[in-house]
């Protein structure tokens, strides 16, 4: 039977050890009670005239009184807030034990009785030093229409907001910095990888590939290439034609822009290039009226004619 | 009018009849050109002429006219074959290859072949004789029609076949053939009267495919279908009497705009720049309406076409109702810069449709009024749209350049008189060609012509008014108007010729003014005027006291009598004074106005009535002289020298209101760099109002002051904080706003002040580090993302103010030009090059300007010694194949390397480009450059001067440039530059070739000349060389000393002596000597490298030597003897020379230098013989620099 306990008592010390070592305070608090609790079980029961109990049957007690004392303390502080109070008293006790069916009147001798076992006090340990909260700041005192009693604010960094996504940078110069940046990077990676890819021509004999250069290639039709604009110029040209107005919104811009709103010829003329599809649209559908050499129907061979005429 | 004969036609002329009698014995009323077949894949055209033709002499049996190239195959004459001589002596100029190769010669030989065949001179190189059938029908005068059959088989002048080389059909490749050439040139692409002067009408007919157009002159009547309907023919008619040279084709598969304003004008351009064209033409209509309005004439021509071609021979050709444009002048709305320059290109064309097209001249020598009043009416369209600053900066810009041309060749003739007698046979002797014709014409004489046309037609509207002016051009247009209506008379159609003599009958009759003086200074005399001015103040008299002086006897200027305009600016107000220059008055005494300055606080009146403060602390208290302006007007062709002080051109810079005396105050200002100067020259800067190219060139001006005033500057590099306020943003002082280019003068501020800046220096000589850095973040920040313009030039420009930064490297040593030894400055540069340039690959700018820009600044690197010289890469992008522009950047510097580097074998390849290059223009511009840039001139030895070039460049003039006018003119141009008018001093002289034959075949007179020759060509190398020598030429001075005391100590070395005897003989001895035509010039180099591998211990000095003569490559000795003294002092080393071993023979530095030092007493013991100019060698062999240094040290602290 010892044995058995003792293998249980081992078994159970184990699982506990094992989760005592992973203690929190408030276990610490929980197994400490739980002891106390055991050494009441124990000496009521050498009380009661046993010399030894199975652990199961100490742990069972241990249990039934812990619950018994939990009740009356739940139930003491109901009848206490029941009469609003927060603090217990005697009489709240009294009355719970009442309820719980329990004779208080024998309450006092049995306190006095002769045989019974004086428990040394447990042992005082230091209260587990709870870390202090990081207090950040001042707590806020309560404004007036708060009552004093109720709890204090706590801590201020626990209410109080900082946002603490990274801002959007919206300097200018940083901006520009990165785009420039960004760019000259894209460029110099764009090209290198061209001239990796392709055949490349050097200034230095000895270093090919410091400065690499995308080797000339000449092209069947020269012109096209030097003179239409690159599809990035046509789609910049749509996209400031569009957002023009936007453009006005820079406002490193802006005064430039209001000191040559009334340039010279050129802007008219660019205006006029402006109506200009619009213009020869126009004419498309009155282009029969025009009447240009250039525009007429090419004639059927004469031949053709003589044989239609024969 | 037969019986009249020549004699009475130039009585007419000399007494200003308009009555115009042909050279020829016939005349034409009409010409027929039917082209039936044009073939682009053989680049041949078939084809046949009719002419008709009235006799007007009985005896008319041989008719001559003008035919270059063509295969005739037959001709009949009224349906009768005809036998008919082809002769052309202009293919060949010089025959029986004489040894002649003078150029006086040759210029009188090529005179006369062109006079051969000159149709003004009733010549041609077709003569036809007159089946005996149809004398009798002559002798009546009655109507011959010349009926010619002709073919044209890869035409190389005249007719331009343009075909690239993709897949597809001819017009889905874009493949385009256009008529060319250089004056009257249209004898090259069907036989014809080729004179400016035969006018008749025309029909032209040209069958091509289906896919083509065929744009010619006059109406297009009809177009029909070939009956198997691959092919149209178009019909043209041109009722408008017109010169056969003006005649002109363009064929190609070109898309069609009819300008939207004016449905009769019709605009062509190659397949896909239908944008660009509508852009770029949508400005025409006000140029017509502009000269039409001037003119109070219609556009003479029913229609008007403008051809926009790729390989354009020249930007701009004018041909009667049509004008070739060169497709390069299309732009879109994008581009800023180009968009003024197109729209001049487009009023020249058109001002010469009215002058030039409709009205033609009578002789060559009536050629100025033509280009004079087309030049002018295209400035009056100027000052009407560009504005008057732009014009008179124009017209400033035009007169420097014609004063500057006639002060270096010696004048220009605008109206030769030919013919009177012998002395006056050439008017213009100083010119190394004939200007009797505009074939033997320099091109660059031609340009200058046609601007100092322009030049005087507005010195005569300064004498007549415009008014008068453009009465006698609308009397001019309209007579031709009525005569051109008429059917045929061959005197009416005369009227639509103009002479010199018939436009001054004009103008007198119009105006009744006499403006003989002025035509006799300006029009029949040669030459500009020089002034040189100064004055002083005569306090007591209050009078300015004007001395002005003239040089007339240097060449090309005349002397000047007449009136004189001085304008005075003094405190109370701007006075005009006209002054008579007079033989011998120099002085000019001129009543001041304004005593001193008494009322400080009034404003001062200018000119324009305006009134302005002005700060006078700055003038002599004593003297109300604000400035002094002498010829305000530009009244006189002339250069003006005057003197005044710093504070009068600050004045004038500041207040004057005139474009042209802020420009001449900038120029003057340049010498004065002081702080005012740089105020007032700021102040201009910043000025808004101010004409923009007057800031653009202060800001040169002001980068030059500050150099001069390195020393004592204060604050930041010039132009840095001004740039900064204008351009840069509030916050980010060193960040550049994003580009917006609304206002065009900021633009071409914004572009050029970072250019400017470049050109600063500090103390050393060196760009400054700021500035640098500068120029690299404007770069870095650049952002045209909200741009409505192209911002591809502004980022050229960045690139040239890279390049303008750059200055020599200093070199420490004599080592290979490697990436490890760039100077870190370069190597920030050389890394936005290569970016930019890779760049261009992949989204290449409009012209690929930058390309360009990027070329130039390579070869400033390399010409400066941080990258290998090397014309590899240009020679890539000169290819055929490339955009023009980039070719001709590209050529540059292969041309300046050849200079620079004396390189045989890339002048050759140039020589080679000018003969084959499928593109007239390049062929055109490489000659041009050459003689811009002159690998050697007359005047000066080069290796590169020998028989063999000499050979090859007159032949390419003799014969290899006959389909050309200008490009043989070029050619003779270049021969000029290169040897001068008399026999070329490498070929050995005839004389004594013929006695050293008939001796041992051995160049016995070699001994004297040889040295001589070396001499003259290391004297050649001192001015060519780099400009970084001056830095080094000090220390060498010292060194040399050094040397000469070193001498003394030498220990001799008899056996190394005499080897160095041994060699130094070598040059003088026969059997060496008779390869001298192309090797003996460089005598001294093989023995320089046999020295080098016979005594090694000599390396160091050896190697000194190599290095400056930098061929960068290695060389045996015997290549070394034909390309020898490639002089880029500051270029590679050669491989071979023992740069290493200069640590490990330190030791042997002592005795090593001691023989070198032998070596040198020896070369001075040769000095006395070789005439002292071995002298000039020897800085140069210690000028490489610190090497010298590195091997002499040593042995002085020994």
């Amino acid at each position: 039977m010892a044995d058995t306990a003792a293998t249980a008592g081992a078994g159970g010390s184990g699982t506990r050890s094992g989760s005592k070592q992973s203690t929190n305070p408030a276990d610490n608090y929980h197994l400490a009670r739980r002891r106390t609790l055991q050494v009441v079980v124990s000496s009521l029961l050498t009380e009661a005239g046993f010399e030894s109990a199975e652990k199961a049957s100490v742990e069972t007690l241990t249990e039934m009184l812990q619950s018994y004392i939990s009740e009356i303390g739940r139930s003491a502080k109901s009848y206490c807030e029941h009469t609003a109070r927060t603090q217990p008293t005697l009489s709240d006790i009294v009355v719970t034990l009442v309820e719980m069916g329990f004779n208080v009147d024998t309450l006092p001798a049995y306190a006095k009785r002769s045989q019974r076992m004086v428990i040394t006090a447990p042992p005082v340990t230091n209260q587990p030093v709870t870390p202090k909260a990081l207090t950040a700041g001042q707590n806020r005192p309560h404004p007036p229409h708060i009552p004093s009693h109720f709890p204090e604010f706590p801590d201020p960094h626990t209410y109080i907001k900082t946002p603490t996504y990274r801002e959007p940078v919206s300097d200018y110069q940083v901006l520009r910095e990165k785009a420039a940046s960004q760019r000259r990077d894209v460029e110099r990676a764009l090209t290198r990888f061209m001239a990796k890819t392709g055949e490349t021509q050097s200034l230095f004999k000895d270093d090919v590939s410091t400065f690499p250069l995308i080797a000339a290639r000449p092209f069947t039709i020269p012109y096209l290439t030097a003179l239409l604009p690159s599809e990035l110029e046509m789609q910049q040209m749509e996209e400031t034609d569009s957002s023009e107005q936007d453009e006005q919104t820079d406002t490193e811009n802006l005064p430039l822009h209001i000191s040559t709103d009334d340039s010279g010829a050129e802007k008219e003329n660019t205006s006029v290039l402006q109506q200009n599809p619009s213009l020869s649209g126009s004419r498309n559908g009155e282009e029969t009226v025009i009447d240009n050499p250039y525009l007429r129907p090419v004639k059927k061979p004469k031949i053709r004619r003589k044989k239609s005429l024969s | 009018m037969p019986p009249t004969g020549l004699e009475p036609a130039r009585m007419n002329r000399k007494k200003g009849d308009k009555g115009f009698e042909s050279p020829r014995p016939y005349k034409l009323t009409h010409q027929v050109v039917c082209i039936n077949n044009i073939n682009f894949q053989r680049k041949s055209v078939v084809g046949f002429v009719e002419l008709t033709i009235f006799p007007t002499v009985a005896n008319l049996n041989r008719i001559k006219l003008n035919s270059k190239q063509c295969r005739i195959y037959r001709v009949r004459i009224n349906d009768l074959e005809a036998a008919f001589i082809y002769n052309d002596p202009t293919l060949e100029v010089c025959h029986n290859e004489s040894k002649q190769r003078n150029l006086n010669y040759f210029s009188n030989a090529y005179a006369a072949a062109v006079s051969a065949v000159d149709p003004d001179a009733g010549n041609g190189e077709l003569c036809i004789k007159v089946p005996s059938e149809l004398w009798k029908h002559v002798d009546e005068l009655k109507v011959l029609k010349i009926h010619i059959n002709f073919s044209l088989d890869q035409p190389k002048g005249g007719l331009h076949f343009v075909v690239p080389s993709v897949e597809g059909s001819m017009a889905e490749r874009g493949a385009h053939v256009f008529s060319c050439g250089y004056q009257n040139s249209t004898r090259f692409w069907f036989p014809c009267v080729d004179s400016y002067s035969e006018l008749c009408t025309w029909k032209l007919e040209f069958t091509v495919d289906a896919a083509m157009v065929a744009v010619s002159n006059g109406d297009l009547v009809e177009t029909v279908y070939t009956h198997d309907m691959r092919k149209k023919t178009f019909h043209y008619m041109l009722a408008i009497p017109t010169a056969a040279s003006n005649i002109s084709l363009a064929i190609g598969p070109f898309e069609i705009l009819v300008d939207p304003y004016m449905h009769e004008v019709t605009h062509f351009c190659l397949p896909q720049l239908l944008p660009l064209l509508k852009h770029t033409t949508s400005y025409l209509h006000e140029v017509f309406e502009f000269y039409e309005e001037i003119l109070t004439c219609r556009y003479p021509y029913s229609c008007f076409k403008t051809v926009f071609i790729d390989e354009a021979y020249v930007e701009v050709a004018a041909y009667a109702s049509m004008s070739i444009f060169s497709t390069n002048l299309l732009h879109s709305a994008m581009i800023i810069d180009e968009t003024p320059l197109t729209r001049r290109c487009l009023a020249q064309s058109l001002a010469q449709q009215f002058f030039g097209c409709f009205i033609s001249r009578m002789s060559w020598s009536d050629e100025w009024v033509l280009k004079g009043i087309s030049g002018y009416i295209y400035g009056l369209w100027m000052k009407k749209t560009f504005g008057v600053n732009e014009y008179r900066h124009w017209i400033k810009e035009e007169l420097d350049k014609i004063v500057a041309y006639e002060l270096k060749t010696g004048g220009v003739l605008l109206h030769p008189i030919f013919g009177g007698g012998k002395e006056k046979d050439n008017p213009a002797s100083h010119l190394h060609f004939s200007i009797k014709h505009p074939h033997t014409l320099s091109w660059e004489y031609y340009t200058m012509f046609q601007c100092k046309a322009h030049l005087v037609m507005r010195l005569i509207e300064n004498r007549i008014s415009m008014e008068f002016m453009l009465q006698v051009f609308n009397k001019l247009l309209s007579l031709a108007s009525t005569a051109s209506s008429q059917k045929f008379q061959s005197h009416m159609w005369s009227q639509m010729l103009v002479s010199t003599s018939g436009f001054l009958k004009s103008i007198s009759n119009v105006s009744g003014k006499d403006i003989q003086p002025l035509i006799k200074q300006w029009v029949d005399q040669s030459g500009v005027v020089k002034f040189y001015g100064s004055f002083a103040f005569n306090r007591k008299r209050n009078v300015l006291e004007l001395e002005i002086k003239q040089d007339y006897t240097s060449p090309g200027t005349q002397k000047y009598v007449g009136p004189l305009k001085v304008t005075v600016q003094e405190l109370d107000g701007s006075f005009n004074h006209t002054l008579q220059i007079e033989e011998n008055s120099l002085k000019h005494d001129i009543p001041c106005h304004s005593k001193s300055r008494r009322n400080k606080k009034k404003k001062i009146p200018l000119m324009n009535g305006e009134e302005v403060d002005m700060d006078l602390s700055a003038m002599d208290a004593d003297s109300p002289l604000l400035w002094i302006r002498i010829d305000p007007d530009m009244s006189v062709l002339r250069k003006v020298e005057f003197e005044q002080a710093d504070f009068m051109w600050q004045y004038q810079l500041r207040y004057e209101r005139d474009v042209v005396a802020q420009q001449e105050s900038i120029l003057a200002l340049e010498k004065f760099p002081t702080p005012a100067s740089r105020l007032a020259l700021t102040d201009i800067l910043e000025q808004e109002q101010c004409f923009y190219r007057v800031r653009m060139s202060a800001c040169f001006c002001l980068a030059k002051i500050a150099n001069s005033m390195v020393s004592t500057w204060t604050g930041p590099p010039a132009m840095k904080s001004l740039f900064t306020r204008m351009f840069c943003c509030k916050t980010c002082p060193n960040i550049v706003k994003t580009n917006n280019f609304m206002s065009f003068q900021s633009y071409f501020l914004q572009k050029t002040m970072p250019v400017a800046m470049a050109l600063l220096r500090d103390v050393h000589n060196l760009c400054p580090k700021e500035v640098l850095t500068f120029i690299l973040d404007l770069i870095k920040y650049n952002d045209n993302r909200k741009n409505k313009f192209s911002d591809n030039y502004y980022r050229a420009e960045m690139i040239d103010a890279l390049a303008n930064s750059v200055t020599p490297a200093v070199s420490v040593n004599n080592e290979v030009r490697t990436l490890d030894n760039l100077n870190p400055d370069v190597r920030l540069i050389l890394e936005e090059i290569t970016r930019f340039l890779n760049m261009e690959k992949l989204l290449p700018s409009y012209r690929h300007t930058i390309t360009v820009s990027c070329l130039r600044a390579i070869r400033v690197l390399q010409k400066n010694g941080h990258v290998p010289s090397d014309p590899a890469l240009f020679k890539s992008y000169a290819e055929y194949g490339h955009f023009v522009d980039i070719r001709i950047a590209a050529l540059e510097a292969v041309v300046d390397y050849t200079k620079v580097d004396r390189s045989y074998e890339e002048l050759q390849w140039l020589l080679n480009m000018i003969q084959n290059d499928p593109v007239p223009y390049v062929r055109h511009k490489i000659l041009n450059m050459l003689t811009k840039n002159p690998p050697f001139t007359k005047n000066m030895e080069s290796p590169l001067c020998n028989e063999a070039l000499v050979d090859q460049l007159w032949k390419l003039m003799n014969s290899g440039t006959s389909h050309d006018w200008r490009l043989r003119c070029g050619a003779v141009d270049l021969y000029f530059t290169l040897f001068g008018l008399s026999r070329p001093s490498c070929l050995p002289l005839p004389e004594l070739g013929l006695v050293l034959n008939l001796k041992e075949k051995k160049a016995v007179l070699n001994p004297t000349i040889i040295p001589e020759a070396i001499g003259n060509q290391e004297a050649a190398i001192n001015p060519s060389s780099h400009a970084q020598l001056v830095g080094f030429q000090n220390p060498f001075s010292n060194s040399q000393d050094e040397e000469e005391i070193d001498m003394d100590t030498v220990h001799d070395s008899q056996a190394f002596i005499s080897h160095h005897l041994n060699m130094l003989e070598r040059p003088s001895t026969p059997g060496l000597s008779k390869y001298r035509p192309t090797s003996s010039r460089s005598a001294l180099i093989p023995q320089h490298s046999t020295g080098c591998d016979g005594t090694p211990t000599t390396k160091p000095q050896w190697s000194m030597e190599l290095a400056r003569k930098g061929t960068g490559k290695e060389q045996s000795p015997l290549e070394m003897s034909m390309h020898p003294v490639a002089a880029a002092p500051l270029s590679v080393f050669t491989k071979e020379p023992a740069s290493s071993k200069h640590s490990d023979h330190h030791h042997h530095h002592h005795h090593e230098h001691k023989k070198k030092k032998k070596k040198h007493k020896h070369k001075h013991k040769h000095k006395h013989k070789h005439d002292g100019k071995e002298k000039d060698k020897e800085p140069f062999s210690f000028s490489s620099p610190a090497s010298g240094r590195s091997v002499r040290s040593p042995s002085l602290s020994d």
